[in-house]
C-alpha cells in the first residue's frame, strides 16, 4: 500500500492499547510520529481528565432476595435490574470517557482473564469491588493481583469457593486457578487440583456485601504437597507457589499476546523475559513494540464491546446518558458480549467468532442506532477526498480499501449513512 | 449459573484455536446444496440435543414411589399427580413430558439410565467438555462428531450446529462442522442494501480477517431467493400427536425454533448427516420444580413435534435424536429449593429406528449412593458407540479413543 506506514502502526497502538481515538486524537498522534505516540499511549498518566466526568454509581448491600411472590420481591428485583445496568453502563462510560485508554483496556483484558459473571452473582456490589481490584492491579504486579483475586468475593462465589470446607473440598476454584488464571492446562496434575482445593478450604463469602471471612475450623491446615512443594497451605502461599512457576511467566505473556496482538501468530520469544518479576506494564510495553510488523496475521477483529466503545468515543456518546440506553445492552447482548457477563470462566471468544451473518446484521442496526444520536461534525459538510481523509483520520482507520472507497462514494448517501457504512466496513471491524 | 446455555459455554480455552476452522453457512447455501445435491433418502441422520446446565434426572425420570426420593427432596420431590408413570420399575416421566410418553408407547423412545463417566467432575465446563470430546479427564481439543468428520471426505454441510458459535463436539482435527446462525435475518433494503452488499466484495488489501468480515456481508446480503421457498414453506404436516399440557411452557422456545429449521432443511434434502441443537437453563440451584418442569416439557414438546414433522416426510426412518446433559443433579435438595451439581442422569434416544419403549442400563439405587451422588451405571461413550456404529455407520474406535463398545440392542437395525 502506498499510504504512510505510520497510519497502520498508530491505528494498532490506539486500538489495541486503548479503545480507539477520540475525535482529532489519531491525527495528532500521527503528527508526533510512532515513537512519541508509542511512548505516550503506553505510559499511564497520573490523572485522567476524561474520567472525572464519569458518574460514580453506589451499590449498597441489598441483602437477600425476599420470598417469591411478595411485593418486596418485585421491588427488590427492580432494584437488582437497575443495579446491573448501572454497573454495566458505568464501566462502558469509563472506557468511552477516559482520555488515556491503557488502564481501562488492560482492565478489560483482565476481566476476560479472570472471567466472572454477574449472571450467577446477581449482585452488582461484589462485581464492582472485583472490577476495582482488577483496575488497581491492571498494570501492576501479577502476584499482587493474583493474591487479591484468589480471595475476591465475586470470584470465590462464582467458582463455589465459599462452600469449600475441609470435610468436602470443592475443586472448582482450584482447577480454574491453575488452568485458566495462572499456569495453563497441562502444567499441574489432578493431585495438585485436589491439594489446592484443600489449601483453599475455610473461606465463606457474603455475596450481597461483597466480603469474605476465613474460618480456621473449616480450613485444612495439614501438611501436603502442591507442585512438588510440601507444606501447610493457605490462599496466599498457594499463589506464591503458582506465580513463581516458570509456566506462569510464559502463560500470562502468551495470554496478553493472544488477546492484544494476534490469535494466530505465536508469542515472540523475547516477551516472557520482560515478565520475569511479574510486572505487567513492561510486558505490555514490550508487546506493543510488535505493532510495526507487517504480518497480516496481526489483524484483529474488534470484539463487540471494543467496537461499540470505539464508536462511542468517535461519536461522543456517553453510554449511561444515551437515548434509549437499555437498547445498548440489548444490542451488545445480541452481538454476544457485554461487560460482566462472560460466557464462562474461560472468557469470550475472539476473531472469527465475531464475524458471521447474525452479528453482521446486528452490527448494521447498532451502527445506525449510534450514528443517529452521535456527533458526526468531523465530516459534516465535507465532500470527496477531503471527506474521506477526514473520515479515516476521525475513526483511526489507516486507509480504506478500493472496495470501501467505492461504497462511501455512492451517490445520494447522507453523512449518517456514510458513517454507518464506515463503522461496519471490514477496515473498521477488523483492526489491520 | 442461572442462564447456563450453549452460548454461555462456547469453548474451552484453546479448544477452537486448535481445531479446524469453522465455516459459517448461510441458509441460502444449505438450501442450494439441498437442491443441487440432495442427500438420498434412507441416509441416516443424527440430531444431537444438548441440555446445558445439568438437567435434574431425578425430576425427569422420576422414582416417585421411592420413599428415599421424597425424603431427600422436601418441597421439590414430585408425587403421583406430578408424573406420568411408564409402568416399568415404578419410574415415571415428569408430567410435562406428554409427547415423550406417546413416543415411548409407540416404541420410538428408549431411555438409558444412570449415564455418566467415571469419577465425577462437578464443573459445567469440564463435564460438558468430557461429553463433547468423549474424553473424560483427558484433555482433547477435538469433539467426537468432529473426529467422525475427520474420517469422512471434507464437506462443510455434513455436520451443522444451530447458533453462531461452533459447539466443541463439531470441532475436528482436520475437518469441522459448520454453524448456522439463528434468528430472522433482517437486511437493509434499497440504497443502503446495495451499499452493504458492496462492502461484501473482497479487496486485495484485505488481511485474512478483513476478508472474512467482508464475506460475512456477502453471506448476509446475498441471502438468496432460493432459501425463501424452503423456509417460508409450511413445515411438513405433523401427525396427530397430542400437545403437552397447556401446550406452551415458558418463554424459551428457541429449541423448537432450531428444530423447526432442521426439520425443514431435512425435508428439503440438505446433505447433512449430523445436526446439533441445544437448550440452556438447566442449572437449577434454586426454585427448581417449576423451572425444570417447564424446560424438560419444552424438550419433550419440541422434539415430539420435530419427529412428527420428519415422519410426515419420506425420511421418517432416517432420523435418530439423542438428548443429553453434562451431568445430573444431587439427590438431596439444597437450602434454596433446588439441587446442586451431581453425577449421572438419563439419556433419551428417539426415532423410528430405535428399539424403544424400554429402558437400557440400570437405574442407580437411591440407597446405594456414591459420596451422596447417584452411581454411574452406563458410560456415555457406549451410547455414542451406538450412534457412531449403528447410525453413522463408522467404527467407534476411530472416533473415541480407546473405546469400542456400544449399547447392544439400542438400535433396531443393528
Amino acid at each position: 500500500m502506498a499510504s504512510n506506514p505510520d497510519r497502520l502502526v498508530i491505528s494498532r497502538l490506539i486500538n489495541r492499547f486503548g479503545f480507539g481515538p477520540k475525535p482529532g486524537q489519531y491525527a495528532s498522534l500521527l503528527a508526533m510520529g510512532v515513537s512519541a505516540a508509542q511512548s505516550l499511549l503506553l505510559t499511564p498518566p497520573t490523572t485522567d481528565i476524561g474520567l472525572t466526568k464519569v458518574v460514580e454509581p453506589d451499590f449498597p448491600d441489598r441483602g437477600d432476595f425476599p420470598p417469591s411472590g411478595t411485593p418486596e420481591r418485585v421491588a427488590f428485583e427492580t432494584n437488582q435490574r437497575s443495579d446491573r445496568i448501572n454497573l454495566e453502563l458505568w464501566w462502558l462510560d469509563r472506557m468511552v470517557l477516559a482520555d488515556h485508554g491503557l488502564r481501562e483496556r488492560i482492565t478489560w483484558f483482565w476481566h476476560g482473564h479472570w472471567a466472572t459473571s454477574l449472571g450467577k452473582l446477581a449482585y452488582a456490589r461484589p462485581m464492582k469491588i472485583q472490577n476495582e481490584t482488577l483496575r488497581k492491579n491492571a498494570l501492576g504486579n501479577f502476584k499482587e493481583m493474583a493474591q487479591a483475586m484468589v480471595i475476591d468475593p465475586a470470584l470465590m462465589y462464582w467458582l463455589d469457593a465459599g462452600a469449600n470446607i475441609k470435610t468436602a473440598p470443592n475443586e472448582n476454584l482450584a482447577r480454574e486457578l491453575m488452568e485458566l488464571f495462572t499456569l495453563g492446562v497441562g502444567h499441574y496434575s489432578e493431585d495438585d487440583v485436589k491439594s489446592v482445593a484443600r489449601g483453599l478450604t475455610g473461606y465463606t463469602v457474603d455475596r450481597t456485601a461483597g466480603t469474605f471471612t476465613f474460618e480456621p475450623k473449616r480450613h485444612d491446615a495439614t501438611t501436603f504437597i502442591i507442585l512438588g512443594n510440601t507444606g501447610s497451605w493457605d490462599a496466599s502461599s498457594i499463589i506464591n507457589t503458582l506465580v513463581a512457576r516458570p509456566d506462569n511467566q510464559k502463560f500470562i505473556t502468551d495470554r496478553l499476546w493472544f488477546r492484544l496482538m494476534s490469535t494466530s501468530l505465536p508469542t515472540p520469544s523475547d516477551i516472557a523475559s520482560t515478565f520475569v518479576n511479574r510486572e505487567i506494564l513492561p510486558a505490555v510495553q514490550k508487546i506493543a513494540t510488535y505493532v510495526t510488523s507487517t504480518d497480516p496475521l496481526l489483524s484483529q477483529v474488534r470484539s463487540p464491546v471494543e467496537w461499540f466503545v470505539a464508536a462511542c468515543r468517535a461519536l461522543k456518546i456517553t453510554p449511561s446518558t444515551a437515548q434509549n440506553r437499555a437498547q445498548i445492552i440489548n444490542y451488545l447482548d445480541k452481538l454476544g458480549q457485554y461487560p460482566f457477563n462472560p460466557p464462562n470462566v474461560g472468557g469470550w471468544p475472539y476473531d472469527e467468532a465475531w464475524l458471521n451473518i447474525a452479528s453482521t446484521q446486528y452490527r448494521i442496526g447498532f451502527a445506525a442506532f449510534l450514528v443517529a444520536q452521535g456527533d458526526t461534525s468531523p465530516i459534516n459538510g465535507l465532500k470527496g477526498l477531503t471527506m474521506e481523509n477526514a473520515l479515516t483520520d476521525w475513526l483511526g482507520i489507516p486507509e480504506f480499501s478500493t472496495r470501501t472507497k467505492a461504497v462511501i462514494r455512492g451517490s445520494g448517501l447522507t453523512t449518517a449513512q456514510i458513517v454507518s457504512l464506515a463503522l461496519c466496513s471490514p477496515e473498521y471491524v477488523v483492526n489491520g | 449459573m442461572d442462564t447456563f446455555s450453549r452460548r454461555k459455554f462456547l469453548q474451552l480455552t484453546g479448544m477452537s484455536a486448535a481445531g479446524a476452522a469453522a465455516t459459517q453457512l448461510s441458509l441460502a447455501s444449505i438450501a442450494e446444496a439441498a437442491q443441487t445435491r440432495p442427500m438420498p433418502t434412507g441416509t441416516p441422520i443424527l440430531v444431537v440435543v444438548t441440555l446445558y446446565g445439568g438437567n435434574d434426572g431425578l425430576n425427569t425420570l422420576v422414582p416417585y414411589k421411592d420413599p428415599i426420593y421424597s425424603a431427600s427432596r422436601p418441597g421439590i420431590s414430585l408425587t403421583a399427580k406430578d408424573v406420568i408413570p411408564l409402568g416399568v420399575d415404578d419410574l415415571a416421566l415428569n408430567a410435562t413430558m406428554v409427547g415423550f410418553k406417546t413416543l415411548w408407547d409407540r416404541g420410538q423412545l428408549a431411555i438409558i439410565r444412570g449415564v455418566g463417566y467415571p469419577t465425577p467432575d462437578y464443573s459445567h465446563f469440564s463435564s460438558m467438555a468430557f461429553w463433547q470430546t468423549a474424553s473424560p479427564h483427558t484433555f482433547l481439543n477435538s469433539g467426537w462428531i468432529g473426529r467422525w468428520l475427520d474420517t469422512q471426505p471434507a464437506d462443510p454441510f455434513k455436520a451443522i450446529g444451530l447458533g453462531s458459535v461452533l459447539p466443541p463436539l463439531l470441532a475436528g482435527v482436520k475437518n469441522s462442522g459448520s454453524v448456522l446462525p439463528l434468528g430472522g435475518l433482517v437486511v437493509p433494503k434499497g440504497l443502503m442494501g446495495q451499499e452493504f452488499k458492496a462492502l461484501g466484495k473482497s479487496s486485495s488489501s484485505d488481511s485474512p480477517l478483513q476478508a472474512a468480515a467482508a464475506a460475512s456481508f456477502g453471506d448476509l446480503m446475498s441471502l438468496s431467493k432460493k432459501i425463501e421457498p424452503v423456509l417460508s414453506k409450511p413445515a411438513p404436516v405433523p401427525d396427530d400427536l397430542p400437545s403437552a399440557i397447556g401446550g406452551n411452557f415458558g418463554s424459551d422456545t428457541s429449541l423448537s425454533q432450531q428444530l423447526d429449521i432442521v426439520a425443514k432443511l431435512i425435508a428439503a434434502g440438505a446433505p447433512t448427516k449430523v445436526w446439533a441443537v441445544s437448550l440452556g437453563g438447566f442449572d437449577t440451584h434454586a426454585d427448581e420444580v417449576k423451572a425444570q418442569s417447564a424446560l424438560i416439557g419444552t424438550v419433550s414438546t419440541a422434539i415430539t413435534k420435530f419427529l412428527s414433522q420428519v415422519h410426515a416426510t419420506d425420511r421418517a426412518n432416517d432420523v435418530t435424536v439423542m438428548v443429553h446433559s453434562e451431568f445430573g443433579r444431587r439427590v438431596k435438595a439444597n437450602g434454596t429449593s433446588g439441587t446442586d451439581h451431581g453425577t449421572s442422569g438419563p439419556v433419551f434416544v428417539l426415532g423410528q429406528g430405535v428399539n424403544g419403549g424400554q429402558f437400557f442400563g440400570d437405574e442407580p439405587s437411591l440407597s446405594k449412593l456414591v459420596n451422596g451422588d447417584l452411581a454411574v451405571t452406563t458410560d456415555f461413550r457406549n451410547i455414542y458407540g451406538s450412534m457412531i456404529e449403528d447410525v453413522l455407520g463408522a467404527p467407534t474406535g476411530k472416533v473415541i479413543p480407546n473405546w469400542n463398545t456400544k449399547i447392544d440392542g439400542l438400535m433396531l437395525k443393528a
